[in-house]
């Protein structure tokens, strides 16, 4: 048994956001992978559980007109891992979204829970922050867009209100030709969180980079836009991993001490820039 | 308390069940269908696995009031009339079996493979059993017991 709640399964955002505001302790429920752990160990005793599985529109992964990319709150990320589309953003989407846990998990685990989490090691985060993603957050009052950069407030924390659920994760129309990559470094290879993770995404005929970094940081992080136009293979490698040693911070834990895990960022941006400026572009 | 109903190997079952218990629980206290285990309850041994719909999950993190109306299929079910499937026998065949803790997760995390593809690549193999963890065998017998299936499988013997 996982706790004395009581599970429901509304069919609607509005019933579901109807729920989150009537109950201080309600937990919304998505693919549990993370949840569930939290329930079994006592950490969350909430009073209610509110299943967003149910709601069709919340399933829904599809490309809009303008190209803007949405996913359902309610999209595991094995539907993400295995996306046809294998150019673009969904080279980092899909590595990132493949490289978590394992098939039993990301049959049920969704993208939005990754970042509803607040984990700073959420694999899927610094993809989505080069990406320029935002969520779509419900409440019963309001609906708003949170810019995926102001997302996470520290560890375990997001600008999530508790009576707001993200319904859809969205990433906006990115330049043509886009290259984007995603390293991840773990003790073992498996499901294990990371030590280190790095998106990278950078637009040919602009020269911008963007380069972001998870485990280094309270929260996952972006660096600042690197204008690569004319720049070398090497300096813009010495570039990026002088930026990113300026912004990050990392600490020693279970998974690694914190001089291992700014070696390993160096590693890991120095492989990134290789792929996202190598003819076959990270893909 | 809820009602539930779905498909157990193919058998429809109805329960109440309370809101907090686990599919596994479910399967193993209601239903006595003791193959799939809780080895660590936190979805990281594999030994729970059984497939919802197709697809293989961690048992142990999943609500059974999560799997009202769905299909779930276990070990148990890999028999038929008593007869071991091509997928079982290839594991006694290729000595994939040790203590035997993880063989009905490792079987179905296989069986969730084959239903989509009965020619995997070793790479696919090795990525559909990286959440079974075995401390005894090892894995060079399990995949070897996964490729003689989906080869007997696609040659189009058994099942």
């Amino acid at each position: 048994m996982l706790g004395s709640f009581e599970y429901r399964d509304p069919r609607t955002i509005a019933e579901a956001c109807r729920l989150l505001a009537g109950e201080d302790s309600a937990c919304l429920l998505a693919g549990g992978t993370d949840l569930f752990i939290e329930l079994r160990a006592g950490w969350q005793n909430p009073e209610l559980l509110i299943d967003i599985k149910g709601i069709d529109a919340l399933g829904e992964l599809r490309t809009e007109e303008d190209g803007t990319l949405s996913i359902g709150a309610a999209v595991p990320l094995d539907a993400i891992a295995r996306s046809p589309v294998a150019s673009g953003p969904w080279v980092a989407l899909r590595e990132a979204a493949l490289s978590i846990g394992t098939q039993q998990l990301r049959h049920r685990a969704t993208l939005a829970g990754n970042l509803c989490n607040g984990s700073p090691a959420a694999d899927t985060a610094p993809v989505l922050l080069t990406l320029g993603a935002y969520v779509m957050a419900a409440s019963l009052e309001t609906s708003r867009q949170i810019d995926l950069a102001n997302f996470f407030t520290g560890v375990k924390r997001t600008a999530l209100r508790n009576d707001e659920m993200i319904c859809e994760v969205r990433i906006p129309p990115q330049p043509p030709g886009l290259r984007t990559a995603f390293l991840k470094q773990q003790r073992v290879r498996g499901h294990d969180l990371a030590v280190v993770n790095v998106a990278g995404a950078l637009d040919p005929s602009s020269g911008d980079l963007r380069v972001a970094i998870g485990s280094c940081s309270p929260t996952p992080i972006l660096l600042p836009s690197i204008n690569a136009a004319g720049v070398s293979p090497t300096a813009l490698s010495a570039l990026a991993i002088e930026s990113a040693l300026d912004h990050v911070s990392p600490i020693d834990d279970v998974r690694a001490s914190a001089g291992y895990r700014k070696a390993v960022l160096e590693t890991l941006i120095d492989r990134l820039i290789a792929r996202l400026v190598s003819p076959e572009g990270g893909a | 308390m809820r009602r539930i109903t779905l498909t157990v190997n193919g058998h429809p079952e109805m329960a109440d069940v309370p809101d907090g218990m686990t599919l596994l629980e479910f399967l193993r206290d209601r239903l006595v269908l003791t193959g799939a285990k809780e080895g660590c309850g936190i979805g990281e041994c594999g030994a729970c696995t059984v497939l919802v719909n197709g697809r293989a999950i961690a048992s142990c993190l999943m609500l059974a009031v999560e799997a009202d109306g769905c299909e779930v299929q276990t070990v148990e079910g890999e028999t038929e009339d008593g007869k071991l499937s091509v997928l079982q026998q290839a594991f006694i065949d290729a000595g994939a079996v040790q203590c035997g803790f993880c063989t009905p997760g490792m079987i179905m995390s296989a069986r969730g493979l084959l239903l989509q593809t009965l020619d995997p690549t070793d790479e696919e193999i090795v990525e559909a059993v990286a959440g079974n963890l075995c401390r005894c065998t090892g894995y060079e017998a399990i995949i070897a017991a996964i490729r003689s299936a989906a080869d007997t499988l696609r040659e189009g013997s058994g099942s």
